[in-house]
């Protein structure tokens, strides 16, 4: 009862981006593959109706979500990542660099798993506060002090450790 | 150094390993999925969006407008038909008595409290949960008379669990074997000795389908192993006259058919038989041919003497089976059967066991299932609704309710008990769930 062509093309376009965002809501790449097939498959049931609003990648993103957090709740552990990408811009300590985002994803890895979404959505993204709050089906204000208590502590653990400030970068404030 | 959360947060996503989403599983899930969404509802099993918001997933876009099919009018089924408007309204302290309600303001919420079904004594399954981070959830029997709650002892599973057989003795709910939704594990309470136990076998083939379960009379459980899996046809569905393909007339799906018991976890049979969907009456199994596209064969067995016959039970020719169940001599057949000019052919089709045609309930957006030794049927069309009731007996057809909850709550009742849901609450948008539901627990009055 659907147009399969153009829910295909949208699966093909949107995966990877989709891909990138449950890995880092989740911390490991086969997971995110688990979770992307899950929320296509959602997206794949609303499809019709998605089409006419207009707004499919907002719901899969929504859906991708939403199977994170209810696979979170399924398990009392989560994962710690990462691999390492080891191509850096010359003149960059590649150990540093690694160092740090080793020690941002494990950080993450350790925070409540709706506060990691909100860093997810809020910082990689790049979601509005109101969007944010609509992936996540909760109110701005919840998103916004669930960030802050998310940058809060990944922002110490940096403080704590030698590898210097964390930022947010860009022209988001905290 | 100054590290940005932005640069570490894309650094860390940038070099994935090679892509193994397999966008085929995804079709074939989501066609699963569709297809079965009403039939899963019926059940009662799962807590899941259906409705209106479920029902507005099966009519929507168009598409290139090829193959459309000619006819364009709702063909008449064989047999006796009824449809919505020849329902009578039934009345509480006539048709029914109301025993319980209970209402949940918001079934998003993660502490929710449910009406699970209820026991061959009359005792309400009550669900509270999933509760905190570990999903917990605890049971009491509600006596509905009094409103007395007996709490068991927690449930030691985290995954969504889905009661499927209520006995004054013991208590069976089914769950996934896994967390990627396949498998089959049973919790079985034993109401005497007021303990859980695990129940999973290592001779069932681990694809084992939980919504393909049924616990026969003899106390065993039998399960389908998906054995075929329909597809498109070349060329894929034709679009219907509302502009959205159309897969009635699909090939359905097939199951290998095994069975398990629920005392002993290395008895585990296959029945050697190859099944679309299967029901039990008290002296009978019955299944079909085929389930989710065209089925042309019923099949009765005789539990006491294993005496086998068959027929063809003359659904429409685009009839996909989506909800089967049986009750004393009659099969129950809920199919989507295509879409037409003037609306959806839905039809809920009463037989014999000897394949007479009883009785076929039509309408634009409805189904059926068997609940309680009745026929409960759910109308989703605009203006019309609601649950009704359908009595194989009397052949008696009444309204029992004027709108449908966004999800499908309550699981199995014993004979006489009718267990329905109503609406609480506004949908934030036209696509949203209405958030809130009644559950409305009667005694049915023949």
């Amino acid at each position: 009862m659907r147009d399969e062509d153009e829910f295909v093309a949208f699966a093909q376009g949107a995966r990877d981006r989709l891909r990138r965002t449950a890995y880092l809501l989740c911390g490991d790449w086969d997971r995110a593959a688990d979770h992307v097939q899950d929320a296509l498959i959602r997206v794949y049931v609303a499809w019709p109706r998605l089409t006419r609003a207009g707004r499919e990648y907002a719901y899969a993103r929504k859906a991708l979500v939403s199977v994170v957090l209810d696979h979170a709740r399924r398990r009392s552990s989560s994962e710690l990542p990462v691999e390492a990408d080891v191509q850096r811009p010359d003149g960059v300590d590649v150990a540093e660099l690694v160092s740090a985002r080793e020690t941002l994803l494990q950080v993450m890895a350790g925070l409540p798993p709706r506060q990691r979404a909100c860093v997810v959505l809020r910082y990689f993204d790049d979601l509005s506060v109101a969007d944010t709050a609509r992936a996540l089906g909760c109110s701005e204000g919840t998103v916004k002090s669930q960030t802050a208590r998310a940058l809060d502590r990944l922002r110490s653990m940096f403080e704590d450790s030698s590898l210097g400030e964390l930022t947010l970068g860009g022209a988001r404030t905290w | 150094m100054v590290n940005e959360v932005r640069t570490l947060l894309h650094e860390a996503a940038s070099t994935p390993p090679a892509d193994d989403i397999d966008l085929a599983a995804v079709l074939a899930g989501g066609r699963r999925q569709v297809r079965r969404r009403r039939a899963r509802a019926a059940g009662g099993l799962a807590v899941a969006v259906v409705g209106a918001v479920a029902l507005g997933t099966l009519v929507g876009q168009g598409t290139d407008g090829r193959d459309t099919p000619a006819a364009s009018v709702v063909p008449r089924p064989e047999g006796p038909v009824v449809r919505l408007s020849d329902a009578g309204q039934a009345r509480e302290g006539t048709d029914y008595e109301l025993l319980s309600s209970s209402t949940n303001e918001d079934l998003d919420a993660a502490n929710g409290q449910y009406y699970d079904g209820v026991t061959d004594d009359g005792k309400i399954l009550f669900r509270d949960g999933p509760h905190g981070p570990e999903n917990s959830v605890r049971y009491a029997l509600v006596d509905p008379a009094t409103g007395a709650e007996d709490w068991l002892p927690p449930l030691p599973d985290g995954r969504q669990v889905f009661a499927t057989d209520l006995g004054a003795d013991r208590l069976v709910l089914l769950t996934f074997r896994n967390d990627r939704g396949t498998g089959l594990r049973a919790w079985v309470f034993d109401r005497t000795a007021r303990t859980w136990s695990s129940m999973e076998w290592a001779g069932l083939p681990p694809k084992a389908d939980l919504f393909q379960a049924e616990v026969a009379p003899n106390g065993r459980l039998y399960v389908g192993v998906p054995a075929t899996v329909g597809g498109p046809p070349p060329g894929g569905w034709p679009t219907g006259p509302d502009g959205e393909a159309d897969d009635a007339a699909a090939t359905g799906d097939t199951y290998d058919l095994w069975s398990v018991s629920l005392t002993d976890r290395a008895d585990a049979r296959d029945e050697h038989l190859r099944v679309g969907a299967v029901a039990f009456t008290d002296d009978a199994m019955v299944w079909s041919a085929v389930s989710g596209g065209v089925n042309d064969r019923i099949h009765v067995r005789d539990l006491a003497t294993g005496a086998e016959h068959d027929f063809d039970p003359r659904s429409g020719k685009r009839c996909n089976l989506l909800g089967f169940g049986a009750l004393g001599d009659r099969i129950v057949l809920s199919q989507y059967c295509g879409t037409y000019d003037d609306g959806r052919d839905d039809r809920v089709q009463v037989l014999t066991t000897d394949g007479d045609l009883v009785t076929t309930i039509q309408g634009d957006g409805i189904d059926g299932w068997v609940t309680g030794g009745l026929v409960r049927v759910t109308s989703y069309e605009r203006g019309r609704s609601g649950t009704f009731v359908y009595e194989p007996d009397s052949g008696r057809f009444t309204r029992v309710s004027d709108a449908n909850s966004s999800y499908g709550l309550g699981g199995p009742v014993p004979d006489g008990y009718l267990l329905w849901d109503t609406p609480v609450g506004t949908a934030s948008s036209p696509q949203e769930p209405i958030p809130g539901a009644t559950q409305w627990l009667a005694r049915w009055r023949p």
